[in-house]
C-alpha cells in the first residue's frame, strides 16, 4: 500500500511541477492515438455504413475479419509492423520505423475493427423505414450515408470512442514501432513501462495516472458530446 | 402511368401481394381497399421502387425520384420537425433557406406549423403522421403513395389532409386505406384481393 501511496505523491508533484519528460509523453499519446482515430473514422464508418447497407460478395467474411479483428493483439500489430517498416521490409525506403508516424500507422489498423465492427452493428440495427424514407424522399447516397449515422449517433460515437480507448492505452504498438525514443516517440504507455523495469514505480504510477487521467478527460467529453446530440430518453 | 399486369410478391415460400390487373391514369386518386395482409402496403412499395422482389408486369412511367412512399406508420428522423419536413427538399438541391420556407408552408397547411422547432420524438402519432405527409407533399411528386393516410387523424386533421391534397392536382395519388375512404380523397377504389398462397 505503502508503494501505491508513494506512486500518488509523486503524480500530484510531477503534474505540480510540469515536468517537460511527462507532459512531452502525454501530449504524444493525446495526438498520436487522436489522429490516428481520426483515420480510422474517416476509413472505417463509410466501410461500416456499406458493410450494413449494401449486398456484395464477400461482405459476411469481411464482417467477421473485422470482428476478429477488435481482438487483434497489440503485440501482434507490432512484430507486423515492425517487418514491413524495417529497412528491409516493403515500405522500408519509407523510414517511418521509430517515428510517430509509425505508431499513428500502428494504432489506425488497432482502431479500425473496432470501429468497422461497431458502426457496422449500429447501422444495422436502425429501423428498416430509415433507409426506405430517405430513399424514397430522394436522398442519394452521400446522404443517405449520413442520415445513417446520424440516425445511429449514439452507437457511433461509442464505436469512435472505444477506438480511442484502445489506442491510447495501448502499448505493443507503441513500443515496437515507435521504439520508446525519449523526446521523440515515447508515450505514457512507453514511459510507464520503462520507469516501473527500471524499479522507478512511483514515476511509473505517476504516469499511469496521468494516462488514466487523458483517457477519462477524452472519454468524458466524448460522452458528454454523445448526450447532448443524442435522442435517447 | 400505372399498368399492372399479373404482379406477384413472394416472401419465402408466401405469396403476400397479388394483383392481376390494375391501370392507373395520369392524375387519377384510386383507394386501395382489402381486408388485412391483402397487399396493400407491398404494393405501394414496390409502386415506390422500394422493393424490388416483384414478378409479373408493373410499369410505372415516372422516374422513381419523382415518386413518393409514406409509411402506415411514418418514420421521422432524429431531427426537428422543420427540418424533417426539409428533408426531401434538400435532397432535391433546393436551398435550406427556400426548403425552410416551403416546408413551413406545408406545416402549415397540415395544422402542425406550431411544431416547427420540437423535436420529432415529443410528437404524438397523430402529429407524426401530418409532419409525416407535409414532409411528402412539400416534394409535388408525380406519383404520391399514401399508406393509410388517415389513420390517427381526427375528422378535421383528415380535412386538412384532403384540402392538402386538393394542392396537389398534378399529382396521381394512390392510398390504401379503410373500405370507406372520405369522400374527396379518391375518385374511385379499386379492390385487392387476398391473396392466395
Amino acid at each position: 500500500m505503502e508503494l501505491l501511496w508513494d506512486g500518488v505523491v509523486e503524480a500530484a508533484r510531477l503534474l505540480a511541477s510540469r515536468e517537460p519528460l511527462v507532459l512531452d509523453a502525454a501530449w504524444r499519446s493525446l495526438w498520436v492515438s487522436s489522429l490516428a482515430v481520426l483515420a480510422a473514422t474517416a476509413i472505417g464508418l463509410p466501410l461500416g455504413i456499406l458493410l450494413a447497407r449494401r449486398r456484395f460478395w464477400g461482405r459476411d467474411t469481411l464482417v467477421l475479419a473485422a470482428r476478429a479483428g477488435m481482438a487483434m493483439p497489440t503485440v501482434f500489430l507490432g512484430v507486423v509492423g515492425y517487418a514491413l517498416l524495417s529497412r528491409r521490409g516493403p515500405l522500408g525506403p519509407a523510414e517511418l520505423l521509430f517515428t510517430p508516424w509509425a505508431i499513428v500507422l500502428g494504432e489506425l489498423l488497432l482502431a479500425l475493427p473496432i470501429i468497422v465492427s461497431l458502426s457496422h452493428g449500429a447501422v444495422r440495427a436502425l429501423d428498416p423505414r430509415v433507409a426506405q424514407t430517405a430513399r424514397t424522399l430522394g436522398a442519394r447516397a452521400l446522404r443517405r450515408a449520413w442520415t445513417y449515422l446520424s440516425e445511429a449517433r449514439l452507437g457511433v460515437v461509442l464505436a469512435v470512442l472505444n477506438g480511442f480507448a484502445r489506442c491510447v492505452t495501448e502499448l505493443g504498438v507503441a513500443l515496437m514501432l515507435g521504439g520508446n525514443i525519449k523526446g521523440e516517440t515515447r508515450t505514457l504507455t512507453t514511459a510507464i513501462a520503462l520507469e516501473t523495469g527500471r524499479g522507478e514505480f512511483g514515476r511509473g504510477l505517476a504516469m499511469g495516472l496521468v494516462l488514466l487521467a487523458v483517457a477519462l478527460a477524452v472519454t468524458v467529453g466524448i460522452a458528454v458530446l454523445g448526450r447532448q446530440t443524442s435522442e435517447e430518453p | 402511368m400505372i399498368r399492372i399486369r399479373q404482379l406477384e410478391v413472394y416472401r419465402g415460400p408466401t405469396r403476400i401481394c397479388f394483383v392481376p390487373e390494375l391501370e392507373i391514369k395520369e392524375r387519377e386518386r384510386v383507394g386501395l381497399v382489402g381486408p388485412n395482409g391483402s397487399g396493400k402496403s407491398t404494393l405501394l412499395k414496390v409502386l415506390a421502387g422500394l422493393d424490388a422482389t416483384a414478378r409479373g408486369q408493373c410499369e410505372v412511367a415516372v422516374p422513381v425520384r419523382e415518386r413518393v412512399y409514406v409509411h402506415q406508420q411514418p418514420y421521422l428522423f432524429k431531427m426537428s420537425v422543420l427540418a424533417n419536413a426539409s428533408y426531401g427538399l434538400r435532397a432535391r438541391g433546393v436551398g435550406a433557406k427556400a426548403a425552410a420556407r416551403i416546408a413551413a408552408e406545408w406545416l402549415e397547411r397540415l395544422g402542425v406549423a406550431a411544431l416547427a422547432a420540437r423535436a420529432s420524438r415529443e410528437l404524438s402519432g397523430g402529429e407524426r403522421r401530418r409532419v409525416a405527409l407535409a414532409r411528402a407533399f412539400a416534394l409535388r411528386p408525380r406519383l404520391l403513395l399514401l399508406d393509410e393516410p388517415l389513420a390517427e387523424l381526427d375528422p378535421h386533421g383528415a380535412e386538412q389532409v384532403a384540402a392538402a391534397l386538393g394542392e396537389l392536382a398534378e399529382s396521381t395519388v394512390l392510398v390504401s386505406g379503410p373500405s370507406s375512404l372520405p369522400g374527396g380523397l379518391v375518385s374511385r377504389s379499386h379492390a385487392m384481393l387476398r391473396a392466395p398462397c
